[in-house]
């Protein structure tokens, strides 16, 4: 399954899941990643981590690892 | 803090997540009254204030830093949440107001959610209501209000828009609460699983669903009053939510500062010019308050006469605090440009764009914000590393803050550097210290990637690494605010050379003024200003700061200085910037030639170690005492704050005894080194 940390530049995706075997992914969830919210990778940072999503209209810059346990659809 | 009375008047508590407007909301409250310095890294530390007289509401508001969920994830957010449920002194508030952000309902809400279910009297302060306005949405309070079942008031913290009817909400509940007095709070459970947690975001994405409304162009302000069936039929249409539109102007500027390429050059940019304008925009401001400085003292000694008390306040006073009170133009500047930056909303993305190098060598993205505070003072730099979740990350940061250049230490170099450059070419010493600011950053990396690699001993904690950071929204930086805090900060300093400064100056014009204050010299065929300078000379070399200095004369001596430096450098140890001080007692600057700055310099010049006609200020020995001066720890305060923040006197030892020593065994290569090459 695909996850957020595999979007590429600009590209957008729906969250299907949250991995909760991450030790961040409470966190994750608390800022708003959740089930059903479409979210787009806005930027990369220059050394390729971390990453920029926007969700419920902010943006959020999480690492790459932590990217990968948000599985979209 | 302020000295409020606290007992029996009303406590009300303000929480919000980070960027709800919480902090703009609690200064609109608190007024003048409000008198706490916010330095970059935001709100660390709770604040309290009695609220504005204007309000006509006698309770203490209290101020702490922002929180996502009842559940803490680093040490800044423990703080918020056990002062909601047991404050110290404060006890359990008797109302909690909570900021959301109207256009982020849905994020903001979990918060409001979860405070109600934990039984706290709860008023919701909807802000930001204008950005969703200029989204073509609005809100329905009375809506949300039943929805919620809590009030909630739509406030705007900048224009005071709405706040009255918040205090009179307020005034209500408190009412209402003195009727009922045992709403006990209960403890959240943190252990709430993460289905539980999804669970309630349904709820609140119905509530939201429910609540926002598009403004249609006829009528901007809707019937509310029976207005549930049309509000519910408008939610159809609202599925996936527009409003959840990303600021465009955001996204167009991050386009440049988070551009792969661009947004590292932007970042250098940023940086370089923050830290070469302290020197530039600085200048002729401190030229002024120079000259003022030497006038006065000039003025002293010819109203008072040449004794022994004319000398007292010419230069024991006036020639020790005024040393220091020059460098007010540059601390003020860093404070302004650092507030600004932090008003912008840029500190979050530069955070961003080095956490990968900096969790490299055991740091961390949001070590970023702490390590910039530290070039303006390390103590609030140390409380802001609260922010940082992973305990070892935190601990390595507090670490090496005492190696980034506060601002006390740029009196010295601002000083030294003079000495270097003389005026004429000023551009080279605002390089050199861009030079010197980019040594410390370096240096205190590399001291952070050694200990990351080698000692697993000093920093214990294993943790699980994470950097989960909201970008803000871009915004003009509130001058007022930025101005304010400014000023209260260079007041800090300000005050610091009016009592800890003034009373070391005083003791080191003791120490080298008697007990030999008038000796016998003879004078007979000399000129005016020739007998002056050998009875000063004299009146030294016979003084207590001598019989000191036989002391630190062999320590000194490897790093080409004598004990007359010796003696400037001790008691730096309770205020960097004190050395500037002592060196203008010890050599005697008077100030005779307008300038106070200018005259020191001269007597630099002319200064030559003791006993020899070698010169005592010499371009290698001046390059060793700056070196010196980056690394040492001299700051009591600094170890105080490090103890306390990190549960023991571990780390700060190792930090004074590792970075003192490490200081003078630099100084030393340099000045030897330098030597060699054939640079006296």
């Amino acid at each position: 399954m695909k996850t957020a940390a595999e979007l590429k530049f600009g590209e957008r995706g729906v969250i299907n899941s949250i991995d909760g075997s991450h030790p961040s992914s409470r966190r994750i969830l608390e800022v708003g990643f959740t089930p059903g919210q479409e979210i787009e990778l806005l930027s990369i940072s220059a050394f390729n981590d971390p990453l920029a999503f926007s969700v419920r209209g902010t943006i959020i810059a999480i690492r790459k690892n932590e990217a990968d346990c948000i599985k979209l659809l | 803090m302020n000295n409020v009375t606290l007992e029996d008047i009303p406590l009300i508590t303000l929480v919000g997540p980070p960027n709800s407007g919480k902090t703009t909301l609690f200064n609109y409250l608190s007024g003048k009254n409000y008198k706490t310095v916010n330095y970059p890294g935001a709100t660390v530390e709770y604040s309290v204030s009695r609220i504005q007289k204007k309000f006509n509401l006698d309770a203490n508001i209290l101020d702490s830093p922002g929180i996502v969920s009842l559940v803490p994830n680093s040490p800044d957010e423990k703080v918020s949440i056990e002062a909601l449920y047991s404050h110290p002194r404060l006890g359990i508030p008797d109302i909690v107001i909570v900021t959301a952000d109207a256009s982020q309902l849905s994020r903001h809400l979990l918060l409001v959610k979860q405070l109600i279910e934990s039984k706290f009297t709860v008023i919701v302060a909807l802000t930001m209501t204008d950005l969703l306005q200029r989204k073509g949405y609005d809100i329905s309070e009375e809506y949300l209000s039943k929805k919620l079942n809590c009030n909630v008031v739509k406030i705007n913290g900048r224009t005071g828009n709405g706040i009255d009817e918040l205090i009179r909400a307020t005034e209500i509940e408190l009412s209402k609460n003195k009727a009922n007095k045992n709403t006990e709070p209960v403890m959240f459970n943190s252990s709430i699983s993460l289905n539980e947690l999804l669970s309630v975001y349904k709820e609140i994405e119905d509530i939201e669903r429910a609540v926002v409304f598009e403004i249609n162009g006829h009528s901007c302000e809707p019937n509310l009053l029976g207005a549930n069936k049309k509000l519910n039929e408008l939610s159809k249409q609202l599925n996936n939510i527009p409003k959840n539109k990303i600021d465009q102007t955001t996204l167009k500027i991050d386009k440049i500062l988070l551009h792969k390429y661009w947004g590292l050059i932007s970042f250098f940019i940023i940086m370089a010019l923050t830290f070469t304008s302290i020197f530039w925009f600085a200048q002729p401001l401190m030229n002024l308050v120079d000259q003022f400085f030497g006038f006065l003292s000039t003025e002293t000694i010819s109203l008072i006469g040449d004794n022994w008390l004319g000398n007292f306040i010419a230069n024991g006073v006036i020639g020790g605090t005024g040393a220091v009170l020059i460098f007010v133009p540059q601390i003020a500047i860093l404070f302004l440009i650092l507030g600004i930056l932090e008003d912008t909303g840029y500190l979050a993305r530069g955070a961003m764009l080095i956490d990968q190098p900096l969790s490299k060598i055991g740091l961390n993205g949001r070590s970023f914000v702490p390590m910039l505070s530290g070039f303006a003072c390390a103590i609030p730099a140390i409380m802001a590393t609260r922010t940082i979740p992973n305990k070892r990350e935190r601990l390595l940061t507090i670490f090496i803050i005492p190696l980034l250049s506060c601002s006390a230490r740029l009196p010295v170099y601002a000083l030294l550097l003079a000495f270097l450059f003389p005026m004429d070419r000023s551009w080279i010493a605002g390089l050199v210290l861009a030079g010197i600011y980019i040594f410390s950053i370096v240096s205190s990396t590399v001291v952070a990637s050694v200990i990351n690699k080698f000692s697993s001993k000093i920093l214990k904690e294993e943790d699980n690494s994470s950097f989960i950071l909201e970008l803000p929204t871009y915004r003009i930086p509130k001058l007022k605010v930025v101005a304010t805090n400014t000023y209260h900060s260079s007041m800090t300093y300000v005050k610091k050379a009016g009592t800890v400064i003034l009373m070391l100056s005083v003791v080191i014009w003791f120490l080298t003024y008697f007990p030999n204050y008038n000796p016998k010299v003879e004078t007979n065929n000399l000129t005016k200003e020739k007998a002056e300078q050998l009875i000063s000379s004299e009146r030294l070399s016979n003084s207590y700061a001598a019989d000191l200095g036989k002391f630190i004369q062999p320590v000194m001596r490897p790093i080409g200085l004598d004990w007359r430096v010796g003696v400037s450098l001790i008691p730096t140890f309770a205020a960097r910037e004190v050395f500037v001080s002592s060196l203008a007692l010890i050599f005697r600057a008077t100030g005779d030639n307008g300038a106070l700055q200018t005259s020191i310099l001269k007597e630099m010049r002319q200064a030559q170690i003791t006993g020899t006609n070698q010169k005592l200020f010499t371009t290698a020995t001046i390059i060793g005492l700056i070196i010196y001066f980056i690394f040492a720890l001299q700051c009591i305060s600094t170890l105080a704050i490090s103890r306390k923040e990190t549960g023991s006197w571990r780390i700060p030892i190792m930090q004074l005894v590792l970075f003192t020593s490490m200081a003078y065994v630099f100084a030393f290569l340099a000045v030897n080194g330098l030597r060699m090459l054939g640079i006296s």
